[in-house]
């Protein structure tokens, strides 16, 4: 239980390497759980349990320095060999919202980054009003 | 086994799409008792607000949760009848002939590429709404331009019909705006306006219209001058306070359907469950395949329209045999199947009566029930002449964002390529711009991201990524009119049935010279706006990326269906050369009647249904005349 609550925070600043968006940003889709449980039911225990080891070490041993984060996150999570594509899975799950071709969920179509990334939204959901296709985004800085 | 319905009706009509809705609506209101069979599921055909809201949330959550977000995807397809769908597509192979992956039995040489719905409502359930009208050249191509047919009537017969639909369907749009080949003011009435004012054009549009307008294109040596004008489509906006109609009613005493005047202002029709719901469209981006405020028409906003103490729906009834009285040829009945639930086996057969009857189960269904049923057919046509808009697409990076996925699917269209001497050659097309990105061709966004994160990258670069090219996306229709080939028809063949013993229709297809010719123009033409706009070209076709896949001269071509289904009972001048008259009606049965895009004879350029909605208000207002006389 208490391993879960610590690797599921792993789960989330790792997550923000990957996504290259911030802890607020995704916080706020909801989404934490429901993602680290499809995480847990995924992969096996042995092969999470490496994976956040490693992602421990690499956050330990950088400080906080970025550069040097996204280069072992480059040389160590990202490659397919590593922890069985794990890394690469975060990164789709939290994008997509989708496991594979399968939508996690209706909140998980609705919450995928993707959207965000494209600055527009979901079809079918969070419509911006009438008119608003006609006129640049609304964007809130985020940065 | 067989149960017989004790009521007589006036007129028994199979389908709840647009066409037989528009139908039942305009006999109930009119006085005549109507029944109406329906294939699909009891739970779309709620009215009162609670089931009606709770089973559209169930078709968006449905939406939501489908991995592949096709036309269909929201809806039930149900094995008792079952829809035809776009993911049952695949290709036509020595080894796969003929497909048989889903309802349709595909014969090739190439698969029909566009799909249908069958449960209450039908198609415009999923349909994008856009409404623009056949040019009048259009029902002359036979005489201006040596090919398909000429139409039994024209553009002015349908003038009035024109009206009603667009009141019917509630069209958005600027009438002012509505100018091109063989287009203008001169074709709509003095000082006609639209119910609603036009949808505004998308960020993305104002874009390319900036280097696209009055641009000067070269094709086969001639010049042509690229305009952009806003499209009239069915979706809520703002009431045009100089639209003076009600709605449309029998006038008995001069019997012919009109428009009723209003000194009021138009109100949009909201959604089924909620009348203040919908008045505008809200920008949701998912017209296809659902609206989830339903400020975008559907045909159950007609059918609620219809006297509730004439109509009596029968849900879960699929039409399978018509009969006929041998010695006077009429109709005597309607055959159907009532399934007891989804995907039951267990059915009862029924016989509905009436004096007439009306098939409104769209063109592919309608010619598979008058080909198992062996009637209407004396001119050899029904089946023959399947159409629809072969939809090239050309997709490419514009040099600055113009942020596509947002607002209905396309608010603006080239119109420059729908009429021109050129028809004599090869098709002629309506080139709508786009809203959503690359979604149609290749997925995306899905694919963008899946396609960076393969190739390694991650976090701000990736968002940056995605951010540069998503908003850059921008994807061109090419969609051209199919002229009518009778080999290009439905059959049936008693190898291929359904659960319900019915039988699944079997399609043969195919492009023609004239048609590929157009693909080769049309890529011309978009090498020439993409130049202007300095977009950077990204289209590839393969039979991988679809299986329509044509070669000419040398050069590979994908289309894509349109969902234009037409063709398949044409009206024509004659009983030989034609399944119904310029009422509908069938020349071999005097009390059948045919409504929907198969009554087409020919397609022209724009999306068929506000033609075939005004066709079908045409044919009710014959069906009136024949009850009353
Ligand atoms: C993705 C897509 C986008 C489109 N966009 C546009 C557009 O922008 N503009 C445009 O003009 N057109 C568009 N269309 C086409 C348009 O949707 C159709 O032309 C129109 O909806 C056809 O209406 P219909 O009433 O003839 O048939 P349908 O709407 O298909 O209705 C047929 C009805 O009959 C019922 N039925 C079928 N078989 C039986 C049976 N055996 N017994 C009893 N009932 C039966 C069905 O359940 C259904 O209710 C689009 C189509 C698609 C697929
Ligand atoms: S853009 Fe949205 S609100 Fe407007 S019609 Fe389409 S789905 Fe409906």
């Amino acid at each position: 239980m208490n391993n879960h609550l610590v690797s599921s925070r792993t789960f989330l600043t790792i997550s923000t390497y990957l996504t290259g968006y911030n802890e607020v940003e995704l916080l706020g889709t909801g989404m934490l759980e429901t993602y680290f449980n499809v995480f847990l039911e995924k992969f096996s225990p042995k092969t999470l349990h490496y994976f956040f080891a490693e992602v421990d070490e690499i956050l330990l041993e950088s400080a906080g320095d970025e550069d040097k984060i996204n280069a072992a996150i480059a040389a160590r999570l990202i490659p397919d060999s590593a922890y069985d594509g794990i890394a690469k899975n975060i990164i789709l799950v939290w994008y997509t919202g989708n496991w594979g071709s399968d939508v996690i969920s209706t909140q998980s179509y609705q919450q995928g980054l993707m959207w965000d990334a494209a600055e527009a939204h979901p079809p079918g959901a969070k419509q911006p009003g009438y008119g608003s296709w006609a006129n640049l985004p609304i964007r809130i800085p985020t940065k | 086994m067989e149960k017989k319905i004790k009521e007589e009706f006036d007129v028994v009509i199979v389908g709840s799409g647009i066409a037989g809705s528009v139908l039942a609506k305009t006999l109930t209101n009119a006085g005549k008792n109507v029944l109406l069979l329906e294939a699909g599921l009891q739970a779309g055909m709620a009215f009162d607000p609670e089931a009606a809201y709770q089973n559209y949330q169930y078709y968006l959550e449905t939406f939501y949760k489908a991995s592949a977000k096709v036309p269909n995807s929201p809806y039930p397809n149900i094995k008792d009848a079952q829809s035809i769908d776009v993911l049952d597509i695949e290709p036509i192979t020595q080894c796969n002939s003929p497909s048989t992956k889903g309802y349709l039995v595909q014969a090739g040489p190439l698969p029909f590429g566009s799909d249908c719905l069958r449960g209450p409502g039908g198609t415009t359930l999923h349909w994008l709404g856009s409404t623009p009208r056949m040019l009048p050249n259009d029902f002359k191509m036979k005489t201006l331009y040596g090919q398909g047919v000429d139409w039994p009537i024209s553009y002015d017969d349908l003038m009035p019909y024109y009206e009603m639909a667009e009141n019917e369907i509630g069209v958005s749009g600027d009438v002012r705006d509505q100018v091109g080949p063989d287009m203008g003011i001169q074709n709509y009435g003095k000082d006609y306006v639209f119910p609603m004012k036009e949808i505004p054009q998308s960020y993305l549009d104002q874009v390319c219209i900036e280097k696209t307008q009055n641009l000067t294109v070269k094709l086969h040596g001639k010049e042509y001058t690229i305009t952009c004008i806003s499209t009239p489509q069915g979706r809520n906006s703002i009431p045009n306070p100089a639209y003076k109609f009600a709605g449309t009613y029998w006038n008995k005493k001069a019997q012919k359907l009109e428009l009723a005047k209003n000194d009021e202002e138009y109100e949009p029709v909201g959604a089924i469950w909620d009348p203040n719901t919908g008045h505008r469209c809200e920008g949701n981006a998912s017209c296809v395949p659902i609206c989830p405020v339903q400020a975008k028409y559907n045909a159950l906003k007609t059918l609620r329209k219809s006297d509730p103490k004439r109509l009596k729906i029968i849900t879960q009834a699929v039409a399978s045999k018509i009969y006929t009285d041998e010695t006077t040829n009429a109709i005597t009945g309607i055959e159907y199947k009532k399934y007891k639930y989804e995907n039951s086996t267990v059915y009862d057969t029924a016989i509905a009566r009436g004096k007439i009857y009306v098939l409104a189960a769209s063109a592919i269904e309608n010619a598979k029930i008058l080909l198992t049923s062996g009637i209407a057919n004396s001119s050899d046509q029904v089946g023959r002449n399947l159409m629809d808009h072969l939809v090239m697409l050309t997709w490419g990076l514009l040099p600055e964002k113009a942020y596509p996925y947002r607002g209905p699917g396309s608010t603006t269209n080239i119109p420059t390529f729908r009429d021109g001497e050129f028809r004599k050659e090869h098709a002629a097309w309506i080139s709508p711009i786009d809203n959503w990105g690359w979604s149609w061709p290749v997925f995306s966004p899905g694919s963008d991201v899946s396609s960076a994160v393969s190739s390694g990258m991650f976090g701000k670069k990736l968002r940056e990524h995605l951010n540069d090219v998503l908003p850059r996306q921008l994807l061109l229709h090419f969609e051209c009119e199919q002229t009518p080939d009778p080999n290009n028809r439905v059959t049936i063949d008693p190898q291929y049935k359904d659960q319900l013993d019915n039988y699944r229709p079997v399609i043969h297809y195919d492009a023609s010279e004239y048609m590929k010719k157009s693909f080769e123009a049309a890529k011309k033409v978009s090498d020439q706006i993409f130049a202007a706009n300095g977009v950077e070209d990204y289209t590839a076709y393969s039979v991988a990326n679809d299986p329509d896949y044509v070669t000419y001269k040398g050069q590979g071509y994908n289309f894509w269906g349109a969902g234009h289904i037409v063709g398949t009972h044409r009206m024509g001048t004659a009983k030989e050369n034609s399944v119904v008259d310029k009422n509908q009606r069938t020349w071999d049965h005097d009390n059948l009647y045919l409504v929907g895009c198969g009554n087409m004879p020919t397609l022209g350029t724009s999306n068929p249904t506000l033609t075939m909605t005004a066709l079908s208000f045409k044919a009710a207002e014959a069906i009136l005349k024949q009850l009353e006389n």
